[in-house]
């Protein structure tokens, strides 16, 4: 070996091993430079198999990696909306760190501008494009999963097979026995196209969403929220339903006999995200960010949805078992071809007139 | 007298310190305080007197004020702001919404049901509580009363989902002699039902004080006179406990007018009251602008309501000295 060699390699020796014992020692460096831990993280969000599977998947992993206790507030996401807004307006503390919301709701917080900035998530450059939102400035929502309001139902109530149509809604058999969500949400979409009007006439043109619904009306549904679908199904009051797979899944899971379809017409998709209130404390801003990071990786995102069914934004997921090839858990373009989007922000920006005309037509 | 433990106290001039309690001294202080102020300024003691009252109803209108503020901005749902311009316009929109009439409607309605239904019901039983010679009747009628104020409303309405449900208590009943199932729940008259079994208590607990106020002696002067007990009911005891009839008739109204509770979990989402619509506004659709004027719409209606009331009756009904 040569003088020369010998020296490079000497000092490719000394490099490497610099480099290795920097490298060993950045965790350590990394944490000292991170900031004050807080005792804990205020998340909102649903209640019963929802808030369940968060804390089985991103909240308790998440404090056994941080030390940082997680505090579920299970607040409705509506109702916690316009005391962020308040403490923002106000330059308060606001009262939640982490809000799990829909993204259509949480685009209005994003329009009001209350939402921090999350684009500088790390994980957020390995998931699916549709983490990012649609139409907003920045990333002050990180979608997280989709999910599709499917058409749910008794089949002890249809013995010749699953439904085909959201026209079985108006059959006279099952008058007083149908239920829609409140406000008509995850329904506007489906009744206009099959009220014969068309997805891209939303929302210029509603008019054939609202004849049908007119029709609907006369069905007696039921209107209610996540847990009264579970409930009704569990208590025998209705025999179909326009809500979310997970609720439709939960009731099975709870030994009633609910199964599910996406009719031909269709069904609605859309997602849920998390987002941050302006106001907090840095340290706590970056501790909250690091919860929604965490919510993004694969592994947190694996346990967490599995308990939900619901398909997420990190790649390489599995589906559970029972719902491979269900079309309310949609993973290649093919399963979305058979679903409405409609972009959150004119959902945000059409909210009120949709749910004034919904309460009209459901409450005369 | 001697203060036990202590010296006789007409000897001692001043009782020992140790025997002078705390709060008679503090009483002392107050009066030596009192005893300071000047003659000229005692009428001010009553405006002192009720201003922490005074401060609490300073809050509510200061909160009317912002509400009236807020009604006349019109939300822009491109940013989620109220604008800064000022208009009618919510307040058209809001008379002109077919769903905020048949709201308005429904709500009124059930206002006028629940009170006379709470009044007919409430009057036996307070006439029975306040009459019955047998304590122990005394005993249950009370516990009668006071046991739904222990359970909340939204316990009470979704009690009533387990009884009145598909699968509840009254449709296995009817099951037994192969009947039903029915459905009971989720309609307007199951709201109403709701309401009346919620409102039934205030309702006998305003009107007991005033029909125990009657003396019996005037309802067996009556008797002696030749009057029937239902005679004697209607035209003798009735008219004396309007104070009451009218006080109940006052707190059964504008609760009901502005329940939240009972429409939401028994009305099915169909069966809305005016409250549940500004519930909507403020936390639904984040529009506080419609929602501020629903809200001062239920408050002008509670306080017609209430006016119309006292105006049928007078206020000398409710016993309030000086009043015609």
């Amino acid at each position: 070996m040569s003088e020369a060699s010998f020296s490079t390699s000497r000092r490719r020796l000394l490099g490497g091993a610099t480099a290795l014992g920097a490298g060993l020692a950045m965790p350590a460096i990394l944490r000292a430079q991170e900031p004050a831990k807080p005792a804990e993280l205020i998340v909102r969000a649903w209640g019963g198999v929802w808030v369940d599977s968060l804390k089985k998947g991103v909240s308790d992993p998440f404090t056994a990696r941080t030390g940082i206790a997680i505090r579920h507030d299970l607040t409705e996401d509506n109702e916690i909306k316009p005391r962020i807004w308040a403490a923002v307006a106000q330059g308060r503390t606001p009262p939640i760190h982490v809000n799990w919301d829909t993204t259509a709701n949480a685009t209005s917080s994003a329009l009001r501008g209350v939402c921090e900035d999350l684009s500088d998530l790390p994980n957020l450059a390995k998931v699916l494009p549709l983490a990012k939102p649609i139409g907003l400035t920045g990333v002050p929502i990180v979608n997280l999963y989709s999910y599709v309001y499917v058409l749910a139902y008794r089949p002890e109530a249809f013995p010749g097979g699953p439904p085909t149509s959201w026209n079985v809604l108006l059959e006279p058999r099952f008058k007083g026995r149908i239920a829609l969500y409140n406000d008509g949400i995850g329904f506007h979409p489906v009744a206009q196209v099959v009220g014969g009007g068309k997805v891209s006439d939303i929302p210029g043109n509603m008019e054939a969403c609202w004849a049908f619904i007119r029709k609907l009306k006369e069905q007696k549904p039921l209107l209610g929220e996540d847990p009264d679908f579970t409930n009704w199904f569990q208590k025998g009051e209705i025999d179909v339903a326009c809500t979310i797979s997970s609720n439709a899944r939960e009731a099975k899971a709870k030994g009633v006999n609910v199964a599910w379809t996406v009719p031909k017409e269709g069904a609605k998709v859309d997602t849920d995200g998390m987002w941050i209130p302006k106001g907090l404390p840095a340290n706590e801003l970056y501790w909250a960010k690091r919860y929604i990071d965490f919510a993004l990786s694969t592994e947190a995102q694996q346990v967490w949805l599995d308990g939900l069914g619901l398909p997420g934004v990190a790649p390489g997921l599995k589906p559970p078992a029972d719902l491979v090839g269900d079309p309310s858990y949609p993973t290649t373009e093919k399963d979305y071809e058979r679903l409405i989007l409609i972009p959150p922000k004119i959902q945000a920006e059409h909210t009120a007139e949709w749910f004034a005309r919904f309460k009209e037509i459901m409450q005369s | 007298m001697a203060i036990r433990g202590g010296r006789p106290a007409a000897r001692a001039g001043r009782p020992p310190a140790t025997a002078y309690r705390l709060s008679w001294r503090i009483l002392d202080a107050l009066e030596a305080v009192a005893a300071r102020w000047p003659a000229r300024a005692e009428g001010a003691v009553k405006w002192l007197l009720l201003a922490p009252a005074l401060a609490v109803v300073g809050l509510l209108v200061f909160g009317l004020v912002v509400m009236a503020d807020a009604s006349l901005r019109v939300m822009d749902f491109r940013t989620y702001q109220l604008g800064e311009d000022h208009s009618t316009a919510n307040y058209v929109r809001l008379f002109g919404w077919g769903a905020f009439h048949a709201t308005l409607w429904r709500s009124l309605l059930a206002t006028l049901l629940v009170t006379l239904f709470c009044l007919l019901l409430a009057f036996p039983y307070a006439y029975a509580l306040t009459r019955t010679a047998s304590a122990r009747l005394r005993r249950v009628l009370l516990v009668g009363l006071f046991l739904p104020f222990f359970v909340g409303q939204v316990v009470r309405a979704y009690g009533w989902l387990v009884i009145l449900g598909q699968q509840g208590l009254v449709n296995q009943a009817l099951g037994l002699v192969g009947l039903g199932p029915y459905r009971l729940l989720f309609s307007y008259p199951t709201v109403l039902f709701g309401l009346v079994q919620y409102m039934l208590p205030f309702a006998v607990l305003m009107l007991a004080p005033a029909l125990a106020a009657i003396p019996e002696e005037i309802e067996r002067a009556a008797a002696s006179c030749g009057a029937s007990h239902p005679r004697t009911l209607l035209r003798v005891v009735l008219p004396m406990a309007r104070p009451g009839l009218i006080a109940a008739a006052l707190v059964v109204a504008t609760l009901t007018l502005t329940d939240f509770a009972m429409p939401a979990i028994l009305g099915g989402g169909t069966n809305d009251f005016l409250a549940n619509l500004v519930h909507d506004q403020f936390f639904r659709t984040s529009n506080a602008g419609l929602g501020s004027a629903i809200a001062l719409v239920l408050t002008l209606l509670g306080t017609t309501v209430a006016a119309l009331l006292l105006a049928a009756a007078g206020v000398g009904a409710l016993g309030v000295r000086g009043a015609r």
